[in-house]
């Protein structure tokens, strides 16, 4: 009998601490954002060394444009071979006449980046880069060259 | 008395497919259980589903460039999986990484524990039938994945770790990050306490349900929070500390009752042991570099190398041999999922069908880690 009892109040009693607890998330505050548009935090950016995109990156210098001297580091270092380039010159003259990143293959590991001795590639924050098919998954060098206009820096090498 | 009356009823076994594809499997797993009645006579576990080939692949992959396929098996534990083949590597070679590196290694895998088991918390109240604390559970862990993002860049796949040291230092203001999580979560983590485990109900559900001797579990191999829940004190952080968990206290809590609420408050405790060991890792953590000088190319020695960590789950092991090219000969991982998956037949033998799935999450296993 006091065992039935104390079995009603203990259940009873773990119901209201539940009921406590759910009450007390009323008031704390919301910490879902809308997306893509909405009241949510229109500045919000990715973590810092954030892997997204790809870009290629244009030296401060005058002469070479492009950084890159189609050393074939990267789509060495890459493990699953999503880069394609094609150079063109010799020394200090070569450069890509065609650069391809597929992105339906690519596993957003940062290692092409900590490869390329040039420090001419690198990923960016851009975090929308689904594609409606496979072939627009595929980067060439004029949309690298694109993602890359205005920024200086590589993302984040040890 | 009729005829009718004196022969016995006539009955048959059921066999019934729970998955592949159910919301309570975990991941594609399929397991086809003969009830008799609703008791459970037989209970077989189909895998393969997930098989992505790991194993074959590292022999195509050099050393370095493997890294990113560690994350990609376990998913609830990338860092610590990184950390276990990255020492095999590191073993091989005979590199020592700097004392930063070892505290950040070790810091990142005991937060990965933390998110890895508060996912456990919120899919086992799934389980059981209590769904509030899915959405709180996974409000934490948010905090927790803001964090790695802030340092690796990803938030599921980190490729963090580097043969030798690690890709980047801790980001300006880290330290800080984890402080405030360190004073937000405890009382939340009660809180969560409160909602589930306290729960006369959930109680009721887990209590004597799922039952493993610790002779059965030595037997089958299992390890972790399944093996502590059985009453053996069985840690690898403990029993051959690696990274800097030597440098660190705390506790290996072990529950005698062998049960499902046994294994769940072992990873409740564990959670509170992991922010403990987080406090004292940031205490101490030393400054200096944290990549050690590794040749660009890494061609070991021909030998090979069994290197052990605790993740989440329980002993995970990674073999690797090297014929002294730049890569692995062989390679192989032992998965904890898949060694704890193979007690549950015993588990569940006997038990009611509506206990299966109860005892089932209460392994908390990962799909992808037991077809590997």
């Amino acid at each position: 009998m006091w065992g039935y009892v104390r079995d009603i109040w203990q259940g009873a009693k773990s119901i209201v601490v539940g009921h406590i607890v759910t009450f007390r998330n009323f008031w704390r505050p919301k910490i879902t954002d809308r997306y893509p548009h909405g009241n949510a935090d229109e500045n919000w950016q990715p973590g810092p060394g954030y892997r997204g995109g790809f870009a290629l990156l244009k030296s401060d210098k005058e002469g070479r444009e492009l950084r890159c001297t189609a050393c074939m580091s990267c789509a060495r270092a890459c493990p699953v071979g999503c880069i394609h380039i094609e150079g063109e010159g010799k020394g200090k003259e070569r450069h890509p006449v065609s650069f391809y990143i597929d992105m339906g293959l690519c596993v957003y590991c940062h290692q092409c980046v900590e490869a390329c001795p040039s420090e001419a590639l690198t990923m960016t924050d851009e975090y929308e880069i689904s594609g409606t098919s496979r072939a627009s998954l595929v980067r060439d060098l004029a949309q690298l060259i694109a993602a890359g206009e205005g920024q200086t820096e590589v993302s984040r090498v040890l | 008395m009729s005829e009718t009356a004196q022969a016995p009823l006539r009955t048959e076994d059921i066999t019934v497919n729970v998955g592949p594809q159910h919301p309570s499997t975990h991941g594609v797993l399929r397991f086809v259980v003969t009830l008799e009645g609703e008791t459970i006579r037989e209970c077989v576990p189909h895998i393969g589903y997930l098989h992505s080939s790991l194993e074959k692949i590292a022999e195509t992959l050099r050393f370095g460039q493997y890294i990113t396929n560690t994350d990609r098996f376990d998913y609830l534990n990338g860092l610590g999986n990184e950390l276990c083949y990255v020492q095999a590597v590191e073993r091989l070679l005979g590199v020592e990484p700097p004392p930063r590196t070892q505290f950040i290694r070790t810091l990142m895998a005991e937060l990965k524990r933390i998110s890895s088991h508060l996912v456990y918390l919120g899919t086992y109240g799934n389980d059981t039938g209590a769904v509030t604390v899915f959405l709180h559970a996974f409000r934490e862990r948010e905090l927790l994945m803001n964090m790695f993002e802030a340092v690796t860049g990803g938030r599921l796949l980190y490729n963090y770790l580097r043969i030798g040291g690690l890709r980047n230092d801790l980001p300006t203001g880290f330290d800080e990050q984890v402080c405030s999580f360190l004073e937000h979560f405890p009382p939340r983590l009660e809180e969560m306490n409160d909602l589930l485990t306290k729960n006369r109900i959930f109680i009721a559900r887990t209590r004597g349900v799922g039952l493993l001797t610790a002779e059965q579990a030595l037997s089958y191999g299992v390890t972790g929070p399944t093996l502590r829940g059985c009453g053996v004190s069985y840690d690898m952080r403990k029993l051959r500390p690696y990274a800097a968990y030597d440098q660190v206290e705390f506790d290996v809590p072990t529950f005698p009752e062998g049960d499902c609420l046994a294994r769940h408050l072992v990873r409740m405790e564990e959670m509170r042991q992991s922010l403990r060991i987080v406090r004292q890792l940031l205490d101490k953590m030393p400054d200096g570099e944290v990549q050690a000088d590794v040749p660009r190319r890494l061609k070991p020695e021909p030998g090979e190398v069994y290197e052990r960590v605790e993740s989440p789950r329980g002993e995970l092991g990674c073999y690797l041999v090297s014929d002294g090219s730049d890569k692995p000969y062989r390679m192989h991982w032992r998965g904890p999922s898949f060694y704890n998956l193979q007690a549950l037949p015993e588990m569940v033998r006997g038990g009611l069908v509506a206990d299966f799935i109860a005892t089932l999450g209460s392994l908390d296993p990962v799909a992808p880690d037991i077809d590997r």
